[in-house]
């Protein structure tokens, strides 16, 4: 059970998430001119943003320490921000600035903080046999650190998910390994490349403690989340958690969404922040103030981030040299 | 270090030198462990591992299930929180199964964290063919992973680099594809060229990566090579003394690469004879060309001789394959070209 | 002082035919007490072979040429 502080602290950790993903998705297609144009604006690329799957990253990173690793997949950002990456070096990355987290070498999709043992990868599945490699280090030096791999359903089947998962279980490595599924794979539902309608199933074929939750409900989430990283701090090696979640926008900015139909507005209404928030309020936990407060706060602090970002300056030209070797 | 070799200095071949420089560094270094399929008790298909499963146990030389994505990106995550694996990848030929792993995490995670991870990892691997193989058991490939930035590759030709260069490979921060060709690691169950026994010292050593050596030296041509290639073309350079004057050019290191001592070579020689036995175009001798054309074309009297894998996948009859194969006949030949 | 040392015995078959696949030292060179001087296999199982004392070596089967078990190999005086 979680106390009622920590209640509150969920609900303003998702607030922010949001705050920042709804940040970068205005200021992304604000300056792209032309406006079709992917590699034009202040913002280039590619961008997957995280709204709806607040709950995710806030439930699990409530479990970690600075010391534990996660290794992210393309659509970052809750993850980073809830784990306690330093906001400002990330926007600056996003922004490909020299004071970004990778100098701007990076960018959005690969995104890493050693401190905080944060890293992330645009290659589906790809960063979970280096979680399974973060865990084989925590065991080896004898700390009770985990590592956490997060990739989403249509991960679950790629070659390297399943390396990973034998090999964690074999090794019974402190690794937890979160499927995100939030029902698409860019365009493919999970219906259609899943066969099975419970991944958890998965992680029982590999030999290790597997879980399906439902409910995209953070408290849930957390407890699901605690049950693994305390048995993998124990000694009791891997767990495969499922968690159903809600992608509410594009698989990337710019995604016509076409393919979704009806399911879009249908999504949109199963928004849990908003529902987060009515409980609380229900329970007497926070007022109608105290959330446009907690929401202000956000904002200007997502604010701050992008104007730290936005003055800092470019990696010099030649700066692109560097870095092949240590 | 180099170290010195003299009369008294004791001759193993390529693989012990191997293996003995992994466990020199493992005693030194509590970070240093092995991850690869069979080289536990089996030493390692190719031998690279002898000895150290009996020394070191398998906490430290780990067998792992046959994942090569898992057990590669595994060592990634463990070079990446400070600890220092040896990952064996039984043939270079399976690196398609994970090469994700390898060209586009092990080698550009230090380069897209703006140079704040560091992945101190060895990857080594067996290449090579000439011993019926065929054609997903016997290439190469040098060339294809030197094409992708940010891993290191050394390709040792004798015992006394192979233990230099797997010291330096593991102490280097970078990844650093080792890569051993099988007909060099002086096996009793494979056809073996008396130089892949050598002296070897004792002691812990290093030879740097990135320089070539002069394996021969001579004044009318300059054979540049690698690998099990090195000692054929010494073998014919010592058949032609008295006749031809061969400088023998072991690369030792594909990436870095040491433009500057083939240049220098080739300022003395004007003739360029490139002996490689990884495919012939688009790969490391059309480098080891480009290398000469962008400084001074004028520097070769003869256009150059590339002995190299034809651009065909490796047939499994001995007759075929060593139809392709850059043999001692073709490399004399194509001195005899360049020189005539 | 003279030592033979002679094939390993190393497969349940006593016919079973070995192979001298490498000699770390040459006829005439210097060896010492517990230096690996050759590699042999049989079936495919190799093993090193030690010298038992210091002294010169003699080799008494070519590299690659086989052997049996218990043949005599090389000798130290």
């Amino acid at each position: 059970m979680v106390d009622n502080d920590t209640r509150v602290d969920f609900y303003r950790q998702m607030v922010r998430i949001r705050a920042y993903e709804a940040a970068l998705q205005a200021n992304y297609h604000a300056d792209k001119t032309p406006q079709w144009d992917i590699g034009a604006g202040l913002i280039p690329g590619e961008m997957h943003l995280a709204a709806g799957q607040e709950p995710v990253a806030v439930g699990l990173c409530a479990n970690l320490e600075k010391d534990d690793a996660i290794t992210g997949p393309h659509r970052p950002h809750h993850l980073a921000l809830a784990k306690g990456v330093d906001i400002n070096k990330m926007t600056a990355e996003i922004y490909g600035r020299d004071t970004g987290l990778c100098h701007g070498k990076g960018g959005h999709m690969h995104l890493f903080d050693p401190e905080q043992h944060f890293s992330c990868s645009g290659i589906i599945a790809e960063g979970m046999p280096v979680a399974v490699g973060q865990a084989l280090a925590f065991s080896r030096k004898g700390t009770d650190n985990v590592a956490v791999a997060v990739a989403g359903e249509g991960a679950a089947n790629q070659g390297a998910f399943h390396e990973a998962l034998n090999l964690a279980s074999m090794w019974k490595l402190p690794v937890i390994f979160i499927i995100e599924d939030n029902d698409w794979a860019i365009s493919v539902a999970r219906d259609s490349a899943t066969p099975i309608k419970d991944g958890s199933l998965r992680g029982t074929a590999y030999g290790m403690p597997s879980q399906r939750v439902e409910g995209n409900d953070v408290e849930m989430i957390y407890e699901a989340c605690k049950t693994a990283v305390d048995r993998a701090r124990a000694g009791g090696g891997p767990t495969l958690l499922e968690i159903h979640t809600v992608r509410m926008w594009g698989h990337f900015e710019g995604d016509a969404q076409a393919y979704r139909g009806d399911e879009l507005a249908e999504a949109n209404e199963r928004d849990p922040i908003p529902a987060y928030e009515k409980r609380l309020i229900s329970a007497g936990l926070l007022t109608d103030d105290q959330a446009a407060q907690i929401k202000a706060e956000a904002e200007a602090e997502v604010q701050a981030a992008i104007d730290f970002a936005t003055s800092s300056p470019e990696p010099k030209p030649s700066d692109a040299y560097l870095h092949v070797f240590a | 270090m180099t170290a010195t070799v003299d009369a008294g200095t004791r001759r193993v071949t390529t693989a012990k030198a191997i293996s003995e420089g992994i466990a020199q560094e493992m005693r030194s270094n509590p970070d240093v462990f092995v991850m690869g399929e069979d080289v536990g008790p089996y030493g390692g298909i190719f031998g690279s591992t002898g000895g150290l499963y009996e020394e070191f146990g398998s906490t430290r030389i780990i067998d792992t299930p046959i994942s090569e994505t898992g057990f590669i990106g595994a060592g990634i995550g463990a070079a990446v929180e400070g600890l220092r694996p040896v990952v064996e990848l039984m043939f270079v030929d399976f690196f398609g199964v994970c090469f994700d792993q390898i060209y586009n995490h092990m080698a550009k995670i230090h380069y897209e964290s703006g140079g704040n991870v560091k992945v101190p990892m060895v990857l080594m691997t067996a290449v090579g063919g000439g011993y019926s193989d065929a054609a997903q058991h016997s290439q190469c490939l040098w060339a294809t992973f030197a094409h992708m930035p940010g891993m290191k590759i050394v390709v040792p030709s004798n015992p006394y680099d192979a233990k230099g260069l797997m010291i330096s490979a593991i102490r280097d921060d970078n990844p650093v594809v080792f890569m051993f060709h099988k007909g060099v690691m002086g096996l009793p169950w494979m056809a073996k060229n008396p130089r892949s026994i050598g002296p070897v010292p004792e002691e812990e050593y290093t030879v740097p990566i990135g320089k070539a050596a002069i394996a021969h030296e001579g004044s009318d041509v300059t054979v540049v090579s690698l690998s099990i290639s090195v000692q054929h073309c010494l073998d014919v350079a010592e058949e032609l003394e008295g006749t031809t004057s061969v400088e023998v050019i072991d690369l030792r290191s594909v990436v870095p690469l040491d433009r500057e001592a083939i240049l220098a070579s080739v300022a003395k020689t004007g003739r360029l004879v490139i002996v490689d036995e990884d495919y012939k175009s688009f790969g490391l001798s059309g480098e080891i060309v480009a290398t000469i054309a962008d400084k001074d074309p004028s520097m070769l009297k003869k256009p150059v001789e590339r002995v190299c894998y034809p651009d065909v996948p490796v047939p499994y009859a001995r007759v075929l394959e060593y139809e392709a194969l850059p043999t001692r006949d073709k490399i004399k030949d194509a001195i005899a070209k360049v020189t005539a | 002082m003279s030592e033979t040392i002679t094939f390993p015995e190393m497969s349940n078959d006593p016919d079973a035919e070995g192979v001298v696949a490498t000699w770390f030292a040459n006829t005439g060179e210097p060896v010492k007490a517990g230096q690996v001087i050759a590699e042999v296999m049989v079936d495919k199982v190799s093993v090193d072979v030690e010298a038992p004392i210091d002294g010169t070596i003699t080799c008494l089967i070519e590299e690659e040429g086989t052997a049996k078990q218990g043949q005599e190999i090389a000798r130290i005086d």
